[in-house]
């Protein structure tokens, strides 16, 4: 069965009349799952494929279910029309969600973003739809969504970690001394738990010349986290495309983030998980020049990694700062 | 025995090649592959240029935090170790590492370092 075949079947099964698909178009090409873009019946949707069940993070069914759920609760989020996790439809487990128009590319986003003067709204915005997200408590969260645990959430991702970085190939010492700051410093486990996305950032969004019109990539949702883990990955310089001095993805500074996240923005926390989210960048790219490395995927965007991790180095250091 | 052109001319021939030449004539899918390949012989060849007095310079200003006097690798390894017993002063350390840091990033990412923010 051809995609356009496999789509229409499937979603005449949901809808209960027939389903004329046209216009399929691989509308991004993400590293790990095809989205496609496509019509039926006059709907504009996307289907979001993952080739092979074996590389997931969430099962298809629970970041449906998570999306539904953010949904309800007022997060921004494409509406779910059906998902699948049988192979007979398009090849591999599946959603399919209502088509949001907008820019989704960073430096689109952030030219649209200059155009009609909205950044500081797009990151007032994101601070309102965190907020909401993390208005959800672990219990309510689908059943099999990844979840580290009840413990406190900073010293279990930290552990997690420092294991990685001892088996880095060769000692880095800004590394080290980022290690031993989080240590120092870990912040206790948060008054309040919350469902958190783990990947909210400038390439994840849909934004239009209205502003932020939705959140995308469940993928990596976990059950229990803390809030301000979220809060500080938006922030992250990787995510701001060049525009250094607007921390909040490139769009703006923290405040209208924070003034729009309400009263539970917690400013020392954020700043744990932002040392926090660039020295796990910084351990990432370096365990990708190490597959490099001993040959389990030799590919020279892997090797370059290895020349990456000096710009992590100095983001951990200017978030550090001289006195610590 | 020196040859010309040198190895910093040749890595530059070779990333003039991928950018002006292999790029346009790649599939699309191949296009960021041939990208980081030619910014890796630039990366190179700055090296070349900038790394024997950056090596110095991370040399004199580790021997002179740790007091020990082996090589560049040796002091590396003996600073990392004082940071993990927690013997060390955060500024004084900090400063070494953001001096090392520019250095590097002058060959691996030139600009980099001219924000200084959070």
């Amino acid at each position: 069965m051809g995609l356009a075949d496999g789509l229409s079947a499937f979603l005449e099964e949901q809808w209960g009349e027939p389903v004329e698909v046209s216009g399929l178009a691989a509308s991004s090409a993400g590293a790990r799952r095809a989205n496609i873009s496509f019509d039926a019946n006059g709907r504009g949707l996307v289907a979001t494929i993952m080739p092979t069940a074996a590389i997931q993070l969430n099962r298809i069914s629970a970041e449906a279910e998570v999306r539904i759920l953010a949904r309800a609760r007022g997060v921004p989020v494409p509406e779910i029309i059906g998902w699948s996790e049988d192979d007979k439809w398009v090849g591999g487990p599946f959603f399919v969600s209502e088509r949001v128009e907008g820019e989704t590319v960073p430096r689109q986003v952030l030219r649209l973003v200059d155009k009609e003067g909205i950044g500081e709204r797009v990151a007032h915005q994101l601070g309102v739809a965190m907020a909401q997200l993390h208005t959800i408590r672990p219990d309510d969260a689908p059943a099999d969504l990844l979840d580290l645990g009840p413990g406190n959430p900073a010293e279990m991702a930290l552990k997690a970690l420092s294991v990685s970085m001892k088996n880095l190939l060769e000692p880095r010492p800004t590394l080290t001394l980022a290690n031993r700051w989080l240590t120092e410093r870990l912040p206790d486990a948060p008054a309040q738990h919350a469902l958190v996305h783990t990947d909210i950032r400038n390439g994840n969004l849909i934004v239009g010349a209205d502003g932020l019109r939705a959140i995308l990539d469940w993928e990596g949702a976990r059950r229990s986290g803390d809030p301000m883990e979220d809060a500080a990955w938006v922030a992250l310089r990787m995510w701001r495309f060049r525009n250094d001095d607007r921390e909040i993805g490139g769009f703006a500074g923290v405040e209208p983030f924070a003034e729009g996240y309400g009263s539970r923005f917690d400013m020392e926390r954020f700043r744990w998980w932002k040392v926090y989210g660039t020295f796990k960048w910084a351990i990432g790219l370096a365990g990708q020049a190490g597959q490099f490395l001993d040959g389990s995927f030799r590919n020279i965007v892997m090797a370059a990694s290895g020349r990456r991790v000096v710009e992590m180095e100095w983001d951990l250091l200017m978030l550090m700062g001289r006195d610590g | 025995m020196k040859y010309r052109p040198d190895d910093a001319e040749l890595l530059a021939a070779i990333a003039e090649l991928l950018e002006d030449q292999v790029m346009a004539a790649v599939p699309p899918a191949l296009q960021h592959q041939v990208r980081v390949a030619a910014n890796l012989a630039r990366i190179m060849e700055r090296g070349h240029a900038l790394e024997p007095d950056a090596n110095e310079r991370a040399e004199s200003a580790l021997a002179y935090l740790t007091g020990s006097d082996g090589d560049l690798a040796e002091q590396v390894r003996v600073l990392n170790e004082r940071i993990e017993e927690g013997s060390f002063s955060h500024p004084a350390v900090w400063d070494a590492l953001v001096g090392i840091c520019r250095d590097d990033l002058a060959v691996a990412k030139p600009g980099y370092d001219a924000w200084e923010g959070e």
